[in-house]
């Protein structure tokens, strides 16, 4: 379960988390004016300003007025389904490459769904790695990453 | 009269079996680059070039241009669907084309967005000439001023509270400014990440704000459509274009906004995002936007037509391109042997009105094609989401790759899925965070070349009867809201103190 008070509070640090890294890295870049006119630091240092005090106003205002619950642990079960294959996806690309990803994460998203139809499963994910294959790789040549794997066997 | 003599010769060379069969594939081409994120127009133009070389100059820019109108087209599809626009300009088209397309109206979301679409080419052919005049006068204040006014129209309008929105915006701005600084040529914001010097692509962060960010919304609850007919339900279409003249003043507006942000470079996703705006500011049932009005559809569509339509005017008389398409087409005009300037007009007559004869053809058949294939896209959203959602996890994937071929975009990406999922829960904007990633970056630029040219007095704001008046337009759209609101609040609060 997560309740509205951790949401609002986990938001705010993270936007206030981002003012705040660009307010520091801005300051590299100058800030004011200069003989050059408006130094470059000057709109991101604004800008991380804001940020960083609008999160906290958030912070304080999320703490005070947060609604109960606003994840029940059923939709943090399914929310979780989907997002935690999503992030291996996503992390093993650079290793086997973007088509047996691809193809793996189709195949796994649906059999888990629909149990037993591995057949259906692995269908989809070959027509779905083939359709990447002929619109990107060999219509509009872009080459996507095949991954260290591919560097291996040469693919 | 003149004119119309020559738009009617257009027609002659442009209706020929063998141009249609030309705008035909090239339109089919750009709906599939622009229902796929991260390829767009200016990729579908730069693929089909070469295949031009040895076209006559006017068979391939009706080629290309209608691929072009294709592409537009083609974003506004998924973003009707799927919440996830495949270019930028539609990502206003999501506000409402997407509550109505799950509310089992696809239909009706297609036809306004087509309908709003060909309306904004027909308007701009009659009102350019008189855009153009008043484009030419702009300075870095008066672009300035035109980005102030596109987030005037837009900001505060929604129902999100203000501190929520001023950090989504202040958000977009910072993401604008990572990479290199145009004015000064140093480099910002990196933290240290080389690859981050090409900057925060818009289109990366659109997938993931959009797209991811709407899949982990949706898997919550158990995602379920209703029930969508897959046919065409040609006597819808037929409604809502019966309907469209009632949206006349906003499609004139809207083609007017797109029009002159086609020729400024302000450009069509400023457009659509400002046409939206003002159009729910000054909409009769300004509430029921976000929750699929059919005016939320045909103002940013029009605007997005008419600003991408318009964007070829400059390249064509001016050799001054107003969009990265534009840009790859010039490139063509000169290996064609054309000059693209005032002379193209006087010597290239054939071409020129070729050109804008198959504007209108191109956009027909764009619109036939794109309502023709409504129940192949209707039958998409029937596919259960447990199928759908790994296939536009991959999608989005492979498209934020495109982008720049780099990897560093896709964890991007998910870190924008993530991001726009939690401002859906907490209820902070997406829109102004949008808006500012896109017209950040050139807003700030206008500032400071202002300031430059004014030496840091704000005084060059008010120089001038162009700049002033948009300056105050700007103003006037951010406050009057706010002022009616508490005058609203005052007047109702007191009939009811005893």
């Amino acid at each position: 379960m997560v309740s509205g008070r951790s949401l609002e509070a986990a938001t705010a640090l993270l936007t206030g988390a981002f003012g705040a890294a660009v307010v520091v890295s801005s300051l590299d870049n100058g800030i004011g004016w200069s003989a050059a006119g408006v130094d470059a630091g000057t709109f991101p240092f604004i800008a991380g300003l804001v940020v960083l005090g609008g999160s906290a106003f958030n912070l304080v205002q999320g703490w005070l007025h947060a609604r109960d619950v606003v994840l029940r642990s059923s939709e943090l079960k399914r929310l979780g389904v989907l997002f935690i294959p999503t992030v291996v996806y996503v992390g093993v690309i650079p290793l086997i490459g973007m088509y047996l990803a691809s193809a793996g994460y189709v195949f796994g998203a649906l059999a888990w769904h629909k149990r037993g139809s591995y057949i259906f499963s692995a269908v989809a994910a070959i027509s779905a790695t083939l359709a990447l294959y002929l619109i990107f790789e060999r219509t509009f040549q872009i080459s996507l990453p095949r991954g260290v794997l591919g560097d291996i066997i040469g693919f | 009269m003149e004119n119309l003599e020559a738009l009617l010769h257009g027609f002659s060379i442009a209706l020929s079996g063998n141009h249609i069969f030309l705008m035909v594939i090239g339109v089919l081409l750009g709906i599939l680059v622009g229902v796929l994120p991260g390829l767009g127009a200016p990729n579908g133009v730069s693929l089909l070039l070469p295949l031009t070389f040895g076209m006559q100059p006017v068979s391939a820019i009706i080629l290309l241009s209608s691929m072009y109108w294709g592409a537009l087209f083609g974003g506004s599809v998924t973003s009707i669907l799927f919440n996830i626009p495949g270019e930028p300009s539609s990502v206003a088209t999501t506000f409402d084309g997407y509550p109505m397309a799950r509310d089992g109206r696809p239909t009706t979301a297609f036809g306004s967005a087509a309908f709003g679409a060909l309306a904004g080419v027909v308007l701009i052919t009659l009102s350019a000439s008189w855009v153009a005049k008043a484009a030419l006068a702009f300075g870095p204040p008066e672009y300035f001023a035109v980005y102030f006014l596109a987030f005037a129209s837009f900001v505060g309008m929604g129902g999100s509270p203000p501190i929520k929105t001023l950090v989504a915006l202040a958000i977009g701005f910072a993401l604008a400014a990572v990479g290199i600084d145009t004015v000064s040529g140093s480099v910002r914001l990196t933290m240290g990440v080389d690859e981050l010097v090409k900057g925060v692509s818009f289109v990366v962060a659109v997938m993931g704000l959009f797209g991811i960010g709407e899949l982990l919304v949706a898997v919550e609850d158990e995602f379920h459509v209703k029930a969508i007919s897959s046919k065409v339900e040609w006597r819808e279409v037929f409604r809502t274009l019966t309907h469209l003249p009632q949206y006349g003043w906003v499609l004139l507006r809207s083609a007017a906004i797109g029009c002159w942000m086609g020729i400024t470079p302000g450009g069509p996703t400023a457009a659509s995002f400002m046409s939206y705006g003002i159009a729910k500011r000054l909409s009769s049932r300004h509430a029921n936007f976000g929750k699929g009005e059919p005016e939320g559809i045909v103002a940013p569509e029009t605007a997005d037509h008419a600003a991408g339509t318009s964007a070829l005017l400059p390249m064509l008389s001016l050799g001054i391109p107003g969009s990265a398409t534009a840009a790859v087409m010039m490139g063509g005009l000169m290996i064609w042997g054309l000059n693209p300037g005032p002379m193209l007009f006087v010597e290239q007559k054939d071409f020129v009105w070729g050109l804008i004869a198959s504007m209108y053809l191109g956009n027909v058949i764009a619109v036939i094609l794109v309502l023709l294939t409504v129940p192949v896209f209707a039958a998409l959203m029937r596919i259960p989401f447990f199928i759908i959602a790994p296939l536009i996890v991959i999608i989005c994937t492979v498209g934020a790759y495109s982008v720049s071929n780099s990897y560093l975009d896709v964890v991007l990406m998910m870190g924008f899925g993530v991001l726009g999922y939690l401002f859906k829960k907490a209820h902070y904007p997406l829109a102004p965070l949008v808006l500012a990633i896109v017209i950040g970056d050139k807003a700030e630029d206008a500032f400071r070349q202002s300031m430059l040219m004014s030496r840091g007095s704000l005084a060059i704001f008010f120089s001038s009867a162009l700049v002033t008046t948009l300056v105050l337009l700007g103003v006037a759209l951010l406050v009057l809201p706010v002022m009616w609101q508490t005058l609203g609040k005052m007047i109702n609060r007191s009939p009811r103190r005893p």
